[in-house]
């Protein structure tokens, strides 16, 4: 029982990564009609700028995120500004294409800014741990759990509560329509990007401690963020970070009890069969297109 | 008849015709014109471009975007290995499993395809690749796992053992006959199908398309020539180890079309050149930035941006657009 509470309390851990970065996904979805595949390689590159921040720099770590948050958020802010805004003309599928071109910029630039010896960048509390009913949690995992959490929850009460809130959910309902009822849709996807951005390098600053900070930092959890979109289903905000923690669960328990080399792939293989019954995820609804 | 000989008017000839002038590539580097460094590059290019017309036909012409190229071509690199190393079975046989294998699986993912569009789709490709790295990683008596599994130059018919210059031309073969049949099979009522499942399903299906068909079809033919890329890529580069088949590989594959041109089979072959050949060529003599690491990436996701967003037909109508032009100047002056 106690392997099992710590299975699902590690898995938390990583759902609350992969939420926070499939929340960042589905907002750009929502406002910009965009897969955002370099959502991960925005949050590598600022991850970098926080590590470079802590260690050459020397601040302490809190001022490093802070620092890393504010790049992220101005990076989200020119990527709209310099390529998104003029998009709109394009075709639906070249606009996906648009963030791998993105992916490459930021793989690209990394090294050269960075060097290309990967760094290291502690976690955030980096000893202690308590034991929950015969399984043990570093602080770090319960503040990481807890972080995650308490965004999202501030995140969804701007989303359903405030005239912001409303505001994208307009947008994203018809952009057009919002436009025309006075809500500043470029401002609002502006913003979507930026804190897209800011989501991002906390997902990146979350995952660094677990490996080091190179530039495959978020390859997995990109993956995974983008499949956890999937599960819920793009037509809501909640159904991708339920996705997430789901993934996040469900993989850590399937390594552990069914196979260590083979349970991420049955994880794959069983959400591709699920999407061939639910097609459009567990939330979604079928949108009904008009001939 | 007298068309039959005009290059213009008949495609196949042309395609021919490019294939000679590549074959000549060797006797150049004999000469000492160009570098022996030269061969390795443009045979990659040839390589990658067999894959890129495999995902044009599924992205440009039937609409589906696949995110999943770099696993079919791995599958198929591995299995040529696998057959021609450890079964110590000719080369034929390495094609024929290399090419059935992964087409298999490729109808598998068109029987998915039909439930799922646009992002569900390429989100469900990408893991379908992802899939088979992790496999070519855990298995290691297929694949050698991360330290990497090494091949030799093909043999055909069991007795002709290629060198590295007619292994070349094995490849520039693979490449024209790969266009000819694609050329071919898009002109024919099947390019008409897609195009008009392109367009719009449920239009097409009412003019009696069927979908099923064509899109399993398309599926079939993109996963086996990605995997006949891998099997080239095999014969010619030798060694492979699972760090190749990544998503960047893909990507890489998505930006040869989109930088080339959609639906346009020279475009593809520019647009492999451009991204796949160009770093090696050009951007490493530039001074300063040429030794930059990372910089041939960083000019390949700008170019892919700017294409997206100013030249959205891709490069290869540069030629026709700079004709026009020129002849609105020449117009212009003469009046």
């Amino acid at each position: 029982m106690s392997t099992f509470l710590q299975l699902v309390l590690r898995s938390l851990e990583t759902g609350s990564i992969y939420a926070l970065a499939a929340l960042g996904i589905i907002i750009i979805y929502r406002t910009s009609n965009i897969t955002h595949f370099a959502q991960g390689a925005m949050g590598m590159f600022n991850t970098f700028v926080v590590t470079y921040l802590f260690t050459s720099a020397k601040m302490p770590l809190w001022m490093a995120i802070l620092g890393g948050v504010t790049t992220a958020l101005i990076s989200g802010f020119l990527v709209d500004f310099i390529i998104i805004r003029h998009t709109k003309k394009v075709a639906p599928i070249s606009k996906q294409i648009i963030t791998l071109g993105l992916i490459m910029i930021f793989v690209g630039v990394a090294p050269f800014l960075f060097g290309v010896d990967p760094l290291n960048l502690p976690a955030i509390l980096p000893n202690g741990a308590v034991s929950i009913g015969g399984a043990s949690i570093s602080y770090n995992g319960i503040f990481n759990i807890s972080f995650g959490l308490v965004l999202m929850g501030i995140l969804f009460y701007i989303l359903q509560k405030t005239k912001w809130g409303l505001a994208i959910r307009t947008t994203a309902s018809n952009e057009a329509t919002a436009r025309l009822m006075g809500v500043p849709t470029k401002t609002v996807t502006m913003v979507a990007w930026a804190i897209a951005g800011a989501l991002g390098v906390l997902a990146g600053v979350m995952t660094a401690p677990f490996t080091s900070v190179n530039l495959n930092l978020m390859d997995g959890v990109q993956l995974n963020a983008l499949i956890a979109c999937v599960l819920g289903g793009f037509q809501t905000f909640y159904g991708p970070v339920l996705g997430a923690y789901i993934i996040g669960i469900v993989k850590n328990l399937l390594v552990y009890y069914v196979s260590s080399v083979w349970g991420e792939q049955l994880l794959y293989v069983g959400i591709l069969i699920f999407i061939v019954f639910r097609p459009y995820g567990l939330i979604g609804k079928k949108i009904i297109k008009k001939v | 008849m007298k068309n039959k000989f005009n290059v213009k008017k008949n495609q196949n000839l042309s395609y021919l015709i490019f294939g000679a002038v590549l074959c000549t590539l060797p006797l150049w580097i004999e000469l000492g014109v160009l570098k022996n460094s030269y061969l390795t590059l443009i045979g990659s290019v040839l390589i990658y471009s067999v894959a890129a017309i495999g995902l044009n036909l599924l992205l440009g012409w039937s609409g589906l975007i696949s995110l999943g190229t770099a696993g079919f071509m791995g599958l198929g690199a591995y299995i040529a290995a696998y057959v021609t190393v450890n079964l110590k079975l000719p080369f034929e046989v390495s094609l024929l499993l290399g090419l059935a294998i992964p087409l298999v699986i490729g109808v598998l993912v068109g029987l998915i395809s039909l439930r799922i569009e646009g992002l569900y789709l390429a989100i469900a490709t990408l893991s379908v690749s992802e899939i088979l790295r992790k496999s070519f990683e855990e298995l290691g008596w297929f694949t050698n796992g991360f330290s990497g599994k090494s091949a030799v130059y093909p043999k055909l018919l069991g007795f002709i053992t290629l060198d590295k210059y007619t292994t070349y031309i094995l490849l520039v073969f693979f490449l024209i006959a790969v266009m000819i049949l694609v050329n071919n099979l898009i002109n024919g009522q099947m390019g008409r199908a897609l195009n008009a499942m392109r367009g719009s399903e449920a239009a097409a299906q009412a003019m009696g398309v069927n979908l099923l068909k064509y899109r399993l079809v398309a599926f079939a033919l993109a996963t086996s020539l990605a995997a006949l890329s891998g099997v080239l890529y095999m014969s010619f580069i030798k060694y492979t180890y699972p760090a190749t088949w990544t998503l960047g590989m893909s990507l890489n594959i998505l930006a040869v079309i989109i930088i080339g041109g959609v639906r346009n089979l020279y475009g593809t072959v520019l647009g492999a050149f451009v991204v796949f050949a160009m770093p090696d060529l050009f951007l490493k003599q530039i001074p300063y930035f040429g030794t930059m690491p990372g910089f041939a990436y960083i000019v390949n996701g700008i170019l892919i941006i700017l294409v997206i967003l100013f030249y959205p037909r891709g490069l290869i109508y540069i030629g026709n657009d700079f004709k026009k032009l020129w002849g609105k100047l020449k117009a212009r002056v003469a009046r």
